[in-house]
């Protein structure tokens, strides 16, 4: 008697659970994708089980193809997939969907499918023994198949080839397999010596056996890339795959320049969502075939397939681009670690001034703390941080004369200075004097920022774009005025004060372009930059070697912030962007504009005492039981009406009532109208994760299949942001 | 008559800041007027002494750009608060002017 099979399959459908297909013929392994009808659709999912019990269905419908062209997910990637789903209640099509290259999300099969494989003859004898004794080229090509080898490299025999061998696939003398792990011998150049701190970081990271947490606590310049780097060569002349999270594209190409130099002939694959769709896959399946032995990526890289995966670095754990913002709300850094986990490996968290989160769990013992306290660079001090009041001190276009005066010192001393300000364009808001107005978006509660260059009012959350207007809308007054200062001003300003110096803007805008921030930095680089002017994109990683002054204008508007992360955001951020000065031996200096010089959070800044502000941040926490002390959610929801929104998060609340769970009154969100949609939130809390995971199981459960009309609505667990 | 708001005033540039555009690309010039006339109050001559505010917003703004201090000018226009937090600080818009010197 035939046995029926089925599969089970984890669609990319708002749906928590997975739906089961029959499989009436071909082979199918779990973690493959399959294709299958959905409804009216025809969807790509992963199967999670292959087994022979029918399911209980009404109507159970069949596979209709199997593209065959993604290798089966390993164990660890579907159990963390898994794990991703239950912790964030999302549903798990939609988690595997985001794991997997777009290319593998298609009904088609991915094109470049072929390009991808390798040939081989599993009997040369064989081959050769059908071809023409004088087809030399042909005869060279079959031995060459003894090995499996790529598509590029059978073209690069004769333009012919891959006909030849689409031939004797036929004949069955030659099959497809998938490219085969090369043991790349590789030896890492020279280098540098390392000071103590460093070297027993290193040597801690090297003894590390099985799955152990350790945190790089280490000042800015302090070397912890030089740390990963030599970690990593041990990790690879142990044979092992290395995975290495960073958390910005930007910074991507340059780390990637610095290991290629560090690993020459290494396979390097770098993974971000900059990538083009065939690139991505061309990585994905290098880094899952065991052939790339460092793979360097941004969130998403956390789901690479990594068959020998022998060592996970998180840089700049504590950095907000490694939660995503929208749809799957992950935490890539929380997810490496589950990952080192399931995989029994070490995992290295670096940064400056890491998470709280990170902190409580070194503090109490679970993640070793691993400290550098001395720039790497011998000589090199940490910058020192001043403060400049400005309440009552004569301002020259927003600049204090203190500061311009410091400036003008450093130029002379032909060093770099970099004026950090975190608003882009041209000022924030455009107002009329006259009668008060202000430009604001129609859609958002925020206001259109004044792009000077191109004319243009932007709002910077929906992309709501107009003209500047002629005359102030209210009372028609022309004379309208920019209120406040973003980079192109400053930039603007700048160029006026310092005639004779080079002032480079650094920004999304003026980064746009692509290659554009690559040219950028290599003027940086060159000394061709006198005064960069940069927003947080400048702060983080860059290395440059002249910049011995850094201006910070505008850092108070993180200080009153209805977030309880604020300070602890902004701390980091200030701390990074001083952390640029002065790397290269010479003295840094960092000049912090301020109207609240006086404010307690300004002493621990120059201090420049990370451990002591950390301490006393989870103190408060502990006592007012904020996170890490309790397990939160948010449950967020966006109608046209506000009372919608309330109804719907008022509506949740009663249906945890009975859960030891706390669900908080529903308010309207910090912004409470974003691109024409009224946004709420409740924030759910208890004092232990599994109860908060059973409410959340719950209300997953209950909207997906009740979808609230007219209102959208999200889970975010573990908010990182109001 | 409540909407009624016309200055003719006759006088000698004292300052002339730069030429500046508005955020669309439209001039403004901001100058400042002296004044001094003699004028018949409560029965008497006396003598008028004033220094006044004047923008010039739009085609006329340019060609004021060009002027020198000490030029000698009528101006007409009307009268609008300089911000709403003072109202009571005012400027005279110009919208049209003869030289005179």
């Amino acid at each position: 008697m035939l046995t029926e099979r089925y599969v089970t399959v984890a669609l990319d459908v708002p749906l928590p659970q997975c739906f089961d297909y029959l499989l009436l013929q071909g082979e199918v392994a779990v973690g493959e994708r399959v294709v299958v009808p959905f409804g009216r659709q025809t969807l790509s999912g992963v199967v999670l089980a292959v087994h022979g019990e029918t399911p209980q269905v009404a109507k159970l419908r069949a596979v209709e193809s199997i593209p065959g062209d993604m290798p089966a997910l390993p164990s660890d990637v579907i159990a963390l997939c898994r794990f991703c789903a239950d912790y964030y209640a999302y549903p798990i099509g939609a988690v595997f969907a985001a794991a997997i290259p777009g290319a593998f999300r298609q009904a088609q099969p991915w094109p470049g499918f072929e390009a991808a494989m390798a040939y081989v003859a599993p009997d040369v004898e064989a081959l050769l023994a059908a071809l023409s004794p004088r087809a030399h080229k042909q005869r060279a090509l079959a031995l060459q198949l003894a090995q499996p080898l790529a598509v590029e490299a059978i073209r690069a025999v004769a333009g012919d080839a891959m006909r030849w061998v689409r031939d004797w696939q036929e004949s069955g003398l030659v099959v497809q397999t998938r490219q085969s792990a090369v043991a790349l011998q590789c030896a890492p150049s020279a280098s540098p010596a390392l000071n103590d701190e460093q070297a027993a970081a290193v040597a801690a990271v090297n003894a590390a056996q099985g799955y152990s947490p350790m945190l790089l606590y280490g000042i800015t310049g302090s070397g912890k890339t030089e740390v990963y780097l030599q970690a990593i060569a041990a990790t690879r002349a142990a044979g092992h795959q290395a995975l290495v999270l960073v958390p910005e594209i930007n910074l991507t190409p340059q780390l990637e320049a610095r290991f290629r130099a560090r690993f020459p002939g290494e396979h390097i694959v770098s993974l971000h969502s900059g990538l083009a769709d065939g690139e991505r896959v061309r990585g994905w399946l290098a880094a899952g075939e065991g052939r790339a032995g460092i793979v360097l990526g941004t969130r998403l890289a956390v789901f690479t397939p990594l068959p020998r995966l022998g060592l996970v670095v998180v840089d700049e754990e504590h950095d907000p681009s490694y939660r995503q913002a929208e749809g799957f709300r992950y935490s890539a850094r929380d997810a490496a670690v589950y990952r080192a986990r399931l995989r029994d490996v070490p995992v290295l968290l670096g940064s400056a001034t890491p998470s709280l989160e990170s902190w409580r769990n070194a503090q109490e013992g679970r993640y070793r703390l691993l400290t550098l306290r001395q720039r790497a660079v011998s000589g090199a001090m940490p910058p020192k941080i001043e403060l400049v009041p400005i309440q009552r001190a004569r301002m020259v276009d927003g600049f204090s004369e203190y500061v311009l005066a410091a400036m003008r010192s450093t130029l002379a001393a032909s060093g770099q200075v970099l004026v950090f300000i975190n608003r882009r364009g041209y000022a924030p808001v455009l107002s009329c004097h006259e009668c008060g107005w202000i430009s604001s978006c129609k859609h958002c509660s925020a206001k259109l920022v004044l792009h000077l260059a191109e004319r243009r009012l932007r709002c910077h959350h929906c992309g709501y774009d107009i003209r500047v207007p002629l005359a102030c809308p209210d009372c028609g007054n022309h004379d309208l005025k920019p209120l406040g200062h973003g980079t192109q001003r400053v930039e603007a300003v700048l160029a006026e004060l310092f005639p004779d110096a080079n002032v480079l803007r650094i920004d999304r805008d003026s980064t746009r372009r692509r290659g554009a921030l690559g040219e950028m930095l290599r003027q940086v680089h060159a000394g061709e930059a006198d005064i960069l002017v940069g927003t947080q994109m400048m702060a983080k990683g860059h290395d440059f070697p002249g910049l011995q002054l850094v201006v910070v204008l505008n850092a108070d508007t993180g200080l009153f912030s209805v977030d309880f992360r604020a300070e602890e955001r902004l701390f980091a951020q200030l701390l990074q962007v001083a952390g640029r000065a002065g790397r290269a031996g010479k003295p840094g200096r960092v000049l912090i504009q301020s109207m609240y010089a006086e404010h307690p959070f300004y002493h621990a800044l120059v201090a420049g005492d990370y451990a002591e502000f950390a301490d006393a941040q989870l103190t408060e926490r502990r006592s007012l039981a904020l996170p890490p002390y309790a397990a939160w959610a948010v449950l967020r929801a966006e109608a046209k009406q506000l009372a919608s929104a309330l109804d719907f998060l008022r509506e949740a609340a009663s249906l945890l009532a009975g859960y030891p769970v706390h669900v908080a009154t529903p308010v309207p969100a910090a912004m409470a109208r974003k691109a024409g949609w009224e946004r709420a939130h409740a924030v759910i809390s208890a004092d232990a994760r599994p109860p908060l995971q059973a409410a959340l199981r719950l209300l997953a459960a209950h909207y997906a299949e009740a979808a609230p009309r007219g209102v959208r609505w999200a889970l975010d667990v573990d908010p990182q942001e109001f | 008559m409540l909407t009624r708001n016309r200055v003719l005033l006759g006088g000698t540039l004292i300052e002339l800041a730069p030429l500046r555009y508005t955020p669309a690309g439209i001039a403004v010039q901001q100058l400042v007027i002296s004044h001094e006339s003699q004028q018949v109050e409560c029965g008497t001559e006396r003598r008028v002494l004033a220094q006044v505010k004047a923008i010039a917003i739009g085609d006329k703004a340019a060609p004021l750009s060009h002027l020198v201090i000490g030029q000698q000018l009528v101006v007409k226009g009307f009268l609008a608060a300089t911000s709403q937090r003072y109202p009571d600080r005012l400027a005279l818009h110009i919208d049209e002017y003869e030289l005179l010197n």
